[in-house]
């Protein structure tokens, strides 16, 4: 003994211990009666149950990965995006199939999969392919072109006839006859529209004309190539200059005049256009979102093509090397330094690169890893920041809860008599309303008021202030049987007030119990708040939580289709209840010297 | 004993006036008036002054006129004679509205009574008897994963299992909609509804309970009369079952108090999963459609339930354990 202090006097040794463990020495039955403090046995109790140590570092985990991956995946609350909808797990949209390595002639990107054709014609597909993206035609011949849309696909074989398969409601399958009696050059495969341009200038529409309405009439005859995003077809026509094929007044009107007759190149991202011009430089006009008009110095005057996705424009130079700015959620603007490329494909998300050897360079999205709910958010960026907004409401309400049931546990426990009664009656009342059906109210009465973080904060405070008796009950009991003891009876002989002797000599004495309450208090509240959120009485959209991210998940086509939507909340909130219980429950037995009986 | 009782009706009186104040409370700060929305509908058919004289004659029969603390007692009264009030939604008096789902509600939980304390009792006697071997640590974990799951998670998992991938119940509702036939094949039909919800209702309960049953029994074995119980040579048997259970029994009319409400008031997240038209959908669908009216009343009649489940708990007490009175 001595000066020394002792390893695991105090209860921040045993944080420490817990956390970092500890070296087992073992002693003699003699030696260890009278080493071991209090706190080092609850310890070593806790620390030799499994199934509990086991929830520590589950929860440990659950807990980085809440509070550390959001930073690295960052959640936009506003983003929504309708070609991404409901789609299954998967980091396959831009594994190209290693047939076409070496040999590759042309890629085109789809919403949620990818398209090309080798040398040889012969048509490959990857990503995640629905059933009708996979009945390929196999009588096309030797294809020469691609375009995949959202949802179909087009091909061109080498004798100017045009293919499609994919997506065949709003008379995309059926391809016009006109198509068929002139040599197409050029096939456009759009949100569910398709475009076919001949050699001749004229352009053939086909599809659902109600998202995209094209009108060509002006230019019919002179149109050298097509691009289309979500809102408008742009046409560059065949004397280099740009025409928006529309009837209505879009920002892509806004076209600088100063390039007019100049334009070699022309793409679109959803909101803006861009072209190149003779002299190899790049113009952007339209919208301004994701900063697209951010245009790169140094490509100025060096810029031979150029192609967009939803966001995001690349373009590629003259000494061979790519450039991507704008949109960077899933780092598709993050062009790598490549050299020696000869083409690039942009589309929604995705990048390819073909260079002079026929290889293949990618980057930006290559697929969700949880997969994408129904308005095309990624579901493993709204788990993490779901379960980070879960784990604080928790907390939080624990805190609250804890802070009520300590004080009025400890005066109903120290003073008894009226004060007690009255108190114990409220804290039976409380508990035995409905919990559920009591905060669902009171979270809609307040709720309709205020603000969307205002609801957080209202359901942190509802659930601590509901979920308070069992501590008041479970601190009172503790109070009542330590403040009949010899040194309550000494403090309070030594005029000590009543207040000090409650929080400064009893409630120590049954902190430990307190701290295992609380921990199974906060699994419950954690459980409490999903169920609010899970009834839409909880946290709102775009909020996630893991509770409302099952909202609406009851419906027989989200339970068998799209099982990912379900499944990954579950088993995250499970657990993360779960390893709470099994630590607490742990600690609960390692605390309790009657379970000790050695 | 008298004595015993009124003393406890008397504090139950006074909780409940507490209570009932701050219900009250609730019920004023809920937005909108109450008067004007249950004229909604009818304004367009009216001229504004007889519109005015109808809004007049509405604020009247409510009582809205009325100082605070008269509407307080006037609604504390219709309360107390089952004058729930008047639901929006459905045009009809609350007390009449909820006569349905209230059936429904008290059917299912039930049934679910019987499966649970077969289960339970037996499972957490068994695993308190046997403390600590490998068949105590395995029910433990079990039971503890359990009552982690979140209800809906169960729910949501026995949908996918044994509505989706197995068809052999079906996902939702209390019987197939537009169903004739006899009583007896009516009855059936709601039977086959309930299947699933019941399953899952059993499922969430076992975890909880089972080790709430071995927690008492761990404590009423370690008591001296079972020792003496013991040397004095009875069989294990006797011992566990008839002196043991026994007071372990006691802390058990807690939990029987907490079943006894939610016999009434349903598991709304279950019955929302299920679609099982209860008081708990009712709940949700008088708050999703803001009428206050019902949710409050809902609020109201789970206090009373719950005031009524305490004195219950209290008298039995009294009943289990005479030294209780003595208080």
């Amino acid at each position: 003994m001595g000066t020394k202090k002792r390893h695991g006097s105090t209860f921040g040794d045993v944080l420490r211990i817990l956390f970092l463990g500890q070296k087992h020495t073992k002693l003699s039955l003699l030696e260890e009666e009278q080493m071991q403090s209090p706190y080092k046995t609850m310890l070593r109790n806790f620390t030799e149950k499994k199934p509990a140590m086991l929830g520590v570092y589950v929860f440990i985990l659950i807990f980085l990965a809440c509070f550390v991956l959001p930073l690295f995946f960052p959640l936009d609350l506003q983003y929504q995006d309708p070609t991404q909808q409901n789609v299954r797990p998967s980091m396959s949209f831009m594994s190209i199939p290693k047939a076409l390595n070496g040999n590759i002639a042309q890629v085109d990107g789809g919403s949620v999969y990818g398209v090309g054709i080798d040398t040889n014609g012969t048509v490959y597909q990857w990503g995640v392919l629905n059933q009708k993206l996979q009945a390929v035609p196999t009588n096309m011949g030797r294809v020469v072109q691609v375009s995949a849309g959202l949802d179909h696909v087009l091909a061109l074989n080498d004798r100017g006839q045009v293919f499609t398969w994919g997506n065949n409601r709003f008379a995309l399958a059926p391809i016009p006859m006109e198509v068929g009696f002139t040599t197409i050059k050029q096939v456009i495969a759009g949100h569910q529209l398709s475009l076919a341009l001949d050699t001749y200038g004229y352009l053939y529409v086909w599809g659902n004309s109600n998202i995209v309405n094209v009108v060509a009439d002006d230019v019919q005859g002179n149109i050298e190539k097509v691009i289309l995003n979500s809102n408008v077809a742009i046409a560059l026509t065949k004397d280099h200059r740009v025409v928006q094929l529309s009837s209505r007044d879009t920002p892509f009107a806004a076209i600088p005049q100063e390039i007019q007759g100049k334009v070699v190149d022309l793409a679109s991202t959803d909101r803006s256009a861009a072209a190149i011009t003779n002299d190899k430089r790049v113009y952007v006009w339209g919208g301004q979102d994701h900063g697209v008009q951010e245009i790169p110095e140094h490509i100025q005057g060096k810029a031979i093509q150029i192609d967009a996705g939803r966001g995001h424009y690349t373009v590629l130079l003259d000494d061979g090397t790519v450039e991507s700015w704008g949109w960077n959620i899933y780092k598709q603007s993050k062009a790598p330094n490549l050299k020696n490329i000869v083409n690039i494909s942009s589309d929604y998300f995705q990048n390819y690169a073909i260079d002079k050897d026929g290889n293949i360079h990618t980057w930006g999205l290559r697929g969700y890893l949880m997969g994408t709910d129904q308005y095309g958010r990624d579901l493993f960026v709204r788990l993490i920041s779901g379960g980070r907004i879960t784990l604080t409401i928790g907390a939080i309400a624990v805190i609250i809860s804890g802070i009520i049931g300590v004080i009025i546990g400890s005066f109903s426990g120290y003073y008894g008599g009226q004060i007690d009664i009255l108190l114990m009656r409220l804290a039976e009342v409380v508990n035995a309303i409905p919990f559920l059906p009591l905060a669902m109210i009171l979270s809609a009465i307040i709720g309709s008021k205020i603000s969307e973080t205002g609801r957080i904060a209202m359901i942190m405070v509802i659930l601590g202030l509901l979920s308070w008796p069992s501590l008041a009950r479970l601190v009172r009991g503790q109070i009542l049987a330590a403040r009949e003891q010899e040194f309550v009876t000494a403090a309070k002989a030594m005029g000590i007030t009543e207040a000090k002797i409650i929080f400064k000599h009893i409630l120590p004495n049954v902190i430990t119990v307190i701290l295992v309450n609380l921990t199974l208090s906060f699994a419950l509240c954690m459980l409490y708040e999903s169920s609010l959120s899970y009834l839409g009485f909880g946290v709102n959209e775009p909020s996630p939580t893991w509770g409302n991210m099952l909202f609406g998940c009851n419906d027989s086509t989200v339970m068998s289709q799209y099982w990912w939507r379900w499944v990954f909340p579950s088993i995250a909130l499970s657990l993360c209840t779960i390893s709470i219980n099994m630590a607490g429950d742990g600690m609960r037995d390692a605390i309790d010297p009657k379970s000790a009986e050695r | 004993m008298l004595k015993y009782v009124l003393k406890r009706l008397m504090y139950i009186i006074v909780v409940f006036l507490i209570a009932s104040v701050l219900i009250f409370a609730l019920y004023k700060s809920v937005p909108g008036d109450p008067a004007r929305l249950m004229l909604e509908g009818s304004k367009q058919n009216m001229k504004p002054e007889e519109y005015e004289a109808r809004y007049q004659e509405a604020v009247r029969k409510l009582g809205l006129d009325k100082p605070l603390p008269i509407q307080y007692f006037t609604w504390l009264g219709n309360t107390l004679r089952g004058d729930f009030g008047y639901s929006i939604t459905y045009k009809m008096p609350v007390k009449q509205m909820i006569g349905v789902p209230m059936k429904n509600t008290i059917m299912l939980n039930v049934w679910s009574l019987i499966p649970v304390f077969a289960i339970t009792i037996p499972l957490g006697i068994a695993t308190a008897v046997r403390r600590g071997s490998r068949f105590d640590s395995i029910v433990q974990v079990v039971t503890i994963i359990g009552y982690s799951l979140p209800f809906f998670v169960i729910a949501l998992l026995f949908i996918f299992l044994f509505a989706v991938k197995i068809p052999i119940f079906p996902i939702s509702g209390v019987q197939t909609p537009g169903f004739t036939g006899s009583s007896i094949q009516l009855f059936m039909n709601k039977l086959y509804h309930m299947a699933l919800p019941l399953i899952v209702m059993v499922f969430t309960s076992l975890g909880g309970l089972t080790r709430y049953v071995r927690a008492t029994m761990i404590e009423a074995l370690r008591m001296d009369y079972i020792r003496t119980a013991r040397s004095k040579g009875l069989t294990e048997k006797v011992v566990i079952y008839s002196h043991a259970f026994r007071n372990a029994l006691i802390p058990f009319i807690t939990i029987m108090t907490g079943w006894f409400i939610s016999i009434f008031s349903g598991s709304v997240v279950i019955e929302r999963t299920f679609l099982w038209n209860g008081m708990g959908k009712v709940i949700i669908d008088a708050l999703n459609q803001q009428d206050f009216a019902v949710s409050l009343a809902m609020v109201m009649f789970y206090l009373i339930l719950a005031l009524v489940g305490n004195l219950l708990m209290d008298l039995s007490y009294g009943l289990a354990d005479p030294r209780v009175k003595l208080d």
